[in-house]
C-alpha cells in the first residue's frame, strides 16, 4: 500500500519528531557514532564531535539534498538569577528565530520542504567562534557521512553564528555551497566590543561611577560582579525612565550638580546611545510619531527631545547588560581586561548626531558640557598582553569565496547594519582589486577571469510608522517589538525565504537574480534589497 | 601537442570571455537616468507643512510647485514635465532623513530640491549620504555656510547668502549705528545659530546678552523667559536669529509685557506676514525693526520678479497670500528648471550637476546679489541688503533701492556695492 501523507499531516508529524528529540539518548564519549531514530518521517541523530559538542542531525525521508548548518548566537556564559539559565542555553539550535515558536514553526517549514537540518550546542558556551568553526567542520562531515545522498550544504547562522558562518566560508570554501549570514557580527569581535563597552562606559561614567565596567574577577567572584554590575545598570536605567519628563537624574550619579540642574539626564542618556553607536529608534520607539496633534509644540518636542532618549533606554537595556557579560567573557578568554578607551575621542564618535538630534542633546551648548563630562573622566585600561590575544582570534577578511545572502536589520540594538556594511565595503574593495589584478593579468597576456561579486544583502526594515501611545501620551511598550528592530527579530517567514535564496544559491552556484529573490522577498514582508542602501558604519571602524 | 594546444585554446577563451565581462561592465548603462523619462522629470523635497516650524515655512513648497505647474504649462522643460513630490518633514531631522529616503527609494526622483533646514539637510547628508549615492540636492532652503563645502557635500547647492554673511553684515551695521547700546542676542543652539555666531565673531560684536534656545522650544513659555532676561538687563537692541515662530513668540511676548527693545530680525525669522499671523499684535509693532534680505521685498510690486511671482501665485497657486516664503518657493524653483534644462535633452544627474557649475551663476534670479557657482565653487548669493519695516510690514531699504553688501563666509571684508542682476527673461522661463 501506498502512503499517502498530506502536507498537513506531514507538517504535524515534523513537529512531533521534533519534539521527540529530547527523548533520544546522546552519546556520551566523543566523536562516537551520532544515535539516530527515526519518526514522523524525520530521520533524527544526536552525538557529540571530538571536541564534546553536542549536535544535532535531522533529514525527512524525501531529503531533497540540501541541508543547513546552523550557527547558533551569542549565549550569555553565566545565568542570571530569575532572567537566564546557561545550562538550558548551552544546547543545539536547529534554526534561527527569536522565539522558541518561531524557530518550532521555521524547522517544520523547512523540514516539510525536504530539507535536512544540522547544528551545534558547541564546545563552549559564550564567545566561542574559533572552537566553532573547528567545530563546523567536523560537523559537515559527520552529516555527510550519515545521509551521504547531501548535495549541496548552506551555511547559515545569526549573530556570533553569522560571524561563524562568514568565517566557515573564507576559511572552508571547498564545503559549503552558500552562506546566509544573519544579523551578523562583521570583521570581529572587537567591534561589538566597542559597541558595548561604549555604551556600559557611558552609563558608568554619568549615571554610577560605582559600575565595574571590566576587570572582573576570575571564577564564582567575578560572575557576582557581573551580576552586581548588571543590578547597578538595571537600576540606573530605572531612575533614567524616570526622569525622562522631569530630567532628573539617578541618584548615583557623580556628575557635577549645576551639570545636572542645567541639562535633563535624557541628553546624557541620549549621548550615551549616539556616541556608542546604538540605534536611535527601538522596538516600541519608531522616532517619528509623537502623540497627539503632529502640528503642537507638545508633538515636537517629544518627536525631536524625548524620542531617541526613549529609544536609547530601550537599546541600552540590552546593550550596556551585553557590555557586561561579553568584557566579563573576553578577559576570561584572554586573560585580562580587553576593552580600552584611552584616545577615544567622543566628540568625534558622537558625530553628526551633535546636529541630527541637538534638541534631544539640549542643544549644542549642553551638548559641549556633556562631552567635557567624557573627556575629563577616567578611562579603561587594556591589558596589552590580553588585547594582543583578542585581536588574534578569529576575524573576517571580507572575502566573499562563496555566494552570500546576509540579512540584517540596519537599526538593530546588539548587532545594528554596520557590522554587515563593513563587509559590503570589505568586498567591494576584494571585488575591486581583483578586476584590477584581472585586467592586468590579461593586458599583459596571462590568463585570467571576471572575479565575481558574491555579495547580496537584505535589509530587514521596520515599518516607517509603529509606535502608538498610552493614554498619558507614553509610547506603549506592552506589544511586541516591531519586526527589524531588536535583535534577530526575524519572523519565520522571513527565516524560511532567506534558507530559500540561500538554496538557490547553493544549488546554482551564484546568486540568485533580483527579480527572484525580490518575489520571496515579497512574500514574506519586511524585506529590501537595494544595492544602494548603505547603513551606518560601527564606530570601531567609522573612526579607526 | 594536441593537449597542449587545446590548453592554450582554453586559456586564450577564458582571456576573451575575461575581457569581454570587464568591458561589459565598463560600459555605461543607456538607460535613462533614474526619475527621467520621455515626458517626465521626478524631483522631491522634505519641508515642514506641520508642525513647530509649520507657520510660513509650509508655503515655500506649494509655491515652488506652482511655478513648475506654470513650466509645465508651457510646455515642460525639454519636452518633459516636471512631477514634484513634497514631503512634510515637520522639521524635525529624523523625519527628513526617512522622507528623503521615501523619495529616493520609493519615488525615485532625479534629485532632491528645495529641501528646508539646516539640521534636516545636515541629517540628511549625513545619514542618506546623498554625496555617496549620487543623488543631487539643489538649492535647498537654507543659509548654512557649511554646504558650500564641495568635498563634504558633493551633489548638494546652497543658494541662500550664507548665516556667517548675514552675521558679519548686520554685525557691521550694528557696530555702525548702535554704538554704546545694550545689545542682546537670542539664538537657535545648532549649527544654524552656530553658523552666524561665528560671523558675529568675524564682524567683532560682542552681545551683552546671549541667549540660546534649543529648537522645538520657542513657543510663548521659553519667549517669556528670553522677553524677562532681556528687559531685566535693559537690552536695547535685540537680534533674533532663529525661525519664524521664535521671532513671532518673542515679539508677542515682548508686546505683552510692553517691553519695546530695537528689534533685528534675522532673514530666515523675518516674513512680516508669518509673524503677524501667528500673533494677536498688529503689523504696525513690526515698524522699525531691522532685517536683511537677499530677495525683493514680497510688497515691492514694483521689481519684475515680484511682479511675475505674484502672477504666478494668483493662476497656480489658488492666490495665496503672497509673502518672502512665497517668494523664496518660486526663486528657488526658477533655478532648478534653469539646472534641469541646462542639463540637456537626456539629463543624468552627473550633467545636472556640471550644468549647474559651469552656468548656474548666470542664471536669472530674484536675487540681488551675484551667485558664486563655479567648479571649485558651491557658493550661492554672496549678500543681503539691509532695510527697516514700515507699518505695513514692508522691508524698506536703509541705502538706496538696489544698494546691497556683500562678503564671503570667511573673514573677507564686507563690500558695499549695486546689484547688477540678470533680468527676468522672457515669460519667466528658462532660456
Amino acid at each position: 500500500m501506498k502512503t499517502n501523507i498530506g502536507k498537513k499531516t506531514f507538517v504535524g508529524l515534523v513537529s512531533s519528531a521534533l519534539v521527540a528529540l529530547s527523548l533520544f539518548v546522546i552519546p556520551t564519549s566523543a566523536s562516537a557514532n551520532p544515535v539516530c531514530a527515526t519518526a514522523g518521517g524525520i530521520k533524527s541523530c544526536q552525538g557529540k564531535t571530538s571536541d564534546g559538542a553536542g549536535y544535532v542531525l535531522q533529514a525527512p525521508l524525501n531529503f531533497n539534498g540540501t541541508a543547513f548548518i546552523y550557527s547558533k548566537g551569542y549565549r550569555y556564559p553565566i545565568s542570571i538569577p530569575g532572567a537566564w539559565d546557561v545550562a538550558a542555553s548551552s544546547v543545539a539550535e536547529q534554526v534561527p528565530g527569536p522565539s522558541a515558536a518561531i524557530k518550532q514553526t521555521t524547522a517544520v517549514a523547512l523540514l516539510s520542504k525536504g530539507y535536512g537540518l544540522f547544528s551545534s550546542a558547541y564546545a563552549k558556551t559564550g564567545w566561542n567562534a574559533d572552537g566553532a568553526l573547528k567545530t563546523n567542520v567536523e560537523l559537515i562531515a559527520i552529516w555527510k557521512k550519515e545521509f551521504p545522498t547531501t548535495k549541496k550544504i548552506v551555511a547559515w547562522g545569526e549573530s556570533q553564528g553569522g560571524f561563524i558562518t562568514q568565517a566557515l566560508a573564507e576559511n572552508n570554501p571547498g564545503l559549503i555551497d552558500a552562506a546566509v549570514p544573519l544579523c551578523m557580527v562583521g570583521g570581529s569581535v572587537e567591534a561589538a566590543l566597542k559597541m558595548a563597552g561604549d555604551a556600559l562606559w557611558g552609563v558608568k561614567t554619568f549615571f554610577d561611577p560605582t559600575i565595574k565596567g571590566g576587570g572582573y574577577s576570575a571564577g564564582a567572584a567575578g560572575v557576582g560582579e557581573q551580576l552586581i554590575d548588571i543590578g547597578k545598570v538595571a537600576a540606573a536605567l530605572t531612575a533614567l525612565q524616570g526622569g525622562l519628563a522631569t530630567g532628573a537624574w539617578p541618584a548615583t550619579s557623580k556628575v557635577p550638580d549645576a551639570i545636572k540642574a542645567a541639562i535633563p539626564s535624557r541628553s546624557a542618556l541620549t549621548m550615551v546611545g549616539q556616541m556608542a553607536g546604538l540605534p536611535s529608534i527601538s522596538s516600541h520607539v519608531d522616532g517619528v510619531s509623537g502623540p497627539g496633534d503632529e502640528k503642537s509644540l507638545a508633538h515636537a518636542q517629544f518627536v525631536a527631545g524625548a524620542a531617541p532618549a526613549i529609544a536609547t533606554l530601550q537599546n541600552l537595556s540590552d546593550a550596556a547588560v551585553l557590555g557586561i557579560l561579553l568584557i566579563a567573557d573576553l578577559e576570561g578568554i584572554n586573560g585580562g581586561r580587553v576593552f580600552d578607551n584611552n584616545g577615544v575621542d567622543y566628540e568625534k564618535q558622537l558625530g553628526d548626531a551633535k546636529f541630527v538630534f541637538s534638541s534631544a542633546l539640549s542643544g549644542f551648548d549642553a551638548t559641549d558640557i556633556l562631552l567635557g563630562v567624557l573627556k575629563a573622566a577616567p578611562r579603561d585600561t587594556a591589558n596589552p598582553a590580553a588585547l594582543t590575544k583578542l585581536r588574534a582570534m578569529a576575524s573576517h577578511k571580507g572575502v566573499v569565496n562563496v555566494p552570500t545572502i546576509a540579512m540584517t536589520a540596519p537599526f538593530e540594538t546588539v548587532t545594528p547594519g554596520g557590522h554587515v556594511q563593513w563587509l559590503i565595503n570589505a568586498n567591494k574593495a576584494n571585488v575591486a582589486a581583483a578586476k584590477a589584478a584581472a585586467v592586468k593579468a590579461i593586458a599583459s597576456g596571462k590568463p585570467a577571469t571576471t572575479p565575481k561579486d558574491n555579495l547580496m544583502v537584505i535589509w530587514n526594515l521596520p515599518p516607517a510608522k509603529y509606535t502608538t501611545f498610552t493614554a498619558t501620551g507614553s509610547p506603549d511598550t506592552s506589544g511586541p517589538a516591531a519586526n527589524g528592530t531588536k535583535h534577530c527579530n526575524y519572523t519565520s517567514k522571513q527565516l524560511v525565504a532567506m534558507a530559500e535564496i540561500g538554496a538557490l544559491a547553493a544549488a546554482d552556484g551564484k546568486l540568485p537574480n533580483a527579480g527572484t529573490v525580490r518575489s520571496l522577498m515579497r512574500k514574506a514582508g519586511g524585506l529590501s534589497f537595494d544595492r544602494t542602501f548603505e547603513a551606518a558604519l560601527l564606530k570601531f571602524y567609522a573612526t579607526e | 601537442m594536441i593537449g597542449s594546444f587545446r590548453k592554450k585554446g582554453l586559456v586564450a577563451a577564458s582571456a576573451i570571455v575575461a575581457i569581454a565581462g570587464l568591458a561589459l561592465a565598463a560600459v555605461p548603462a543607456q538607460a535613462r537616468e533614474v526619475g527621467v523619462t520621455a515626458t517626465s522629470i521626478k524631483i522631491g523635497t522634505t519641508v515642514p507643512l506641520t508642525g513647530i516650524a509649520g507657520p510660513g515655512y509650509a508655503k515655500v513648497a506649494p509655491a515652488m510647485k506652482a511655478y513648475f505647474d506654470y513650466v509645465n504649462a508651457n510646455g515642460g522643460i525639454n519636452g518633459r514635465k516636471i512631477e514634484f513630490i513634497i514631503k512634510d518633514d515637520r522639521y524635525l531631522p529624523p523625519v527628513s532623513v526617512e522622507k528623503t529616503n521615501e523619495l529616493i527609494l520609493k519615488d525615485k526622483v532625479f534629485a532632491i530640491v528645495g529641501a528646508l533646514g539646516t539640521a534636516n539637510n545636515l541629517a540628511v547628508n549625513s545619514r542618506v549620504r546623498l554625496g555617496s549615492r549620487g543623488v543631487p540636492s539643489l538649492f535647498v532652503n537654507t543659509g548654512f555656510s557649511g554646504f558650500a563645502d564641495k568635498k563634504k557635500f558633493p551633489t548638494l547647492f546652497p543658494l541662500f547668502s550664507s548665516y556667517r554673511m548675514e552675521a558679519k553684515i548686520m554685525g557691521q551695521y550694528i557696530k555702525e549705528n548702535f554704538a554704546g547700546k545694550k545689545i542682546g542676542l537670542i539664538y537657535q543652539n545648532d549649527d544654524f545659530g552656530a553658523d552666524a555666531l561665528k560671523g558675529f565673531e568675524s564682524a567683532g560684536v560682542k552681545f551683552d546678552v546671549s541667549l540660546p534656545y534649543v529648537s522645538g522650544t520657542q513657543g510663548a513659555a521659553t519667549a517669556t523667559t528670553w522677553i524677562q532676561k532681556m528687559a531685566a538687563a535693559k537690552v536695547e537692541v535685540v537680534y533674533i536669529f532663529g525661525v519664524t515662530t521664535a521671532t513671532a513668540a518673542a515679539v508677542g511676548v515682548a508686546a505683552a509685557a510692553g517691553y519695546k527693545p530695537q528689534w533685528i530680525f534675522g532673514s530666515v525669522g523675518a516674513d512680516a506676514t508669518t509673524i503677524v499671523g501667528q500673533t494677536t499684535v498688529p503689523v504696525a509693532l513690526l515698524n522699525g525693526a531691522l532685517s536683511m534680505s537677499f530677495m525683493p521685498d514680497a510688497a515691492d510690486t514694483t521689481d519684475e520678479y515680484v511682479k511675475f511671482f505674484r502672477e504666478v501665485n494668483t493662476t497656480y497657486n489658488n492666490n495665496a497670500t503672497f509673502d518672502n516664503n512665497i517668494m523664496a518657493g518660486m526663486n528657488g524653483a526658477m533655478m532648478v528648471a534653469q539646472a534641469l534644462k541646462a542639463a540637456g535633452a537626456n539629463p543624468t544627474r552627473k550633467s545636472l550637476i556640471a550644468a549647474i557649475e559651469s552656468k548656474g551663476s548666470t542664471w536669472a534670479s530674484a536675487g540681488y546679489p551675484p551667485i558664486g557657482f563655479s567648479s571649485t565653487s558651491r557658493v550661492g548669493y554672496t549678500g543681503f541688503w539691509i532695510g527697516k519695516y514700515n507699518l505695513t510690514g514692508s522691508l524698506i531699504p536703509v541705502e538706496a533701492k538696489g544698494t546691497i553688501f556683500t562678503t564671503d563666509s570667511g573673514n573677507g571684508p564686507v563690500v558695499k556695492t549695486t546689484s547688477k542682476r540678470p533680468a527676468l527673461p522672457a515669460k519667466g522661463l528658462p532660456n
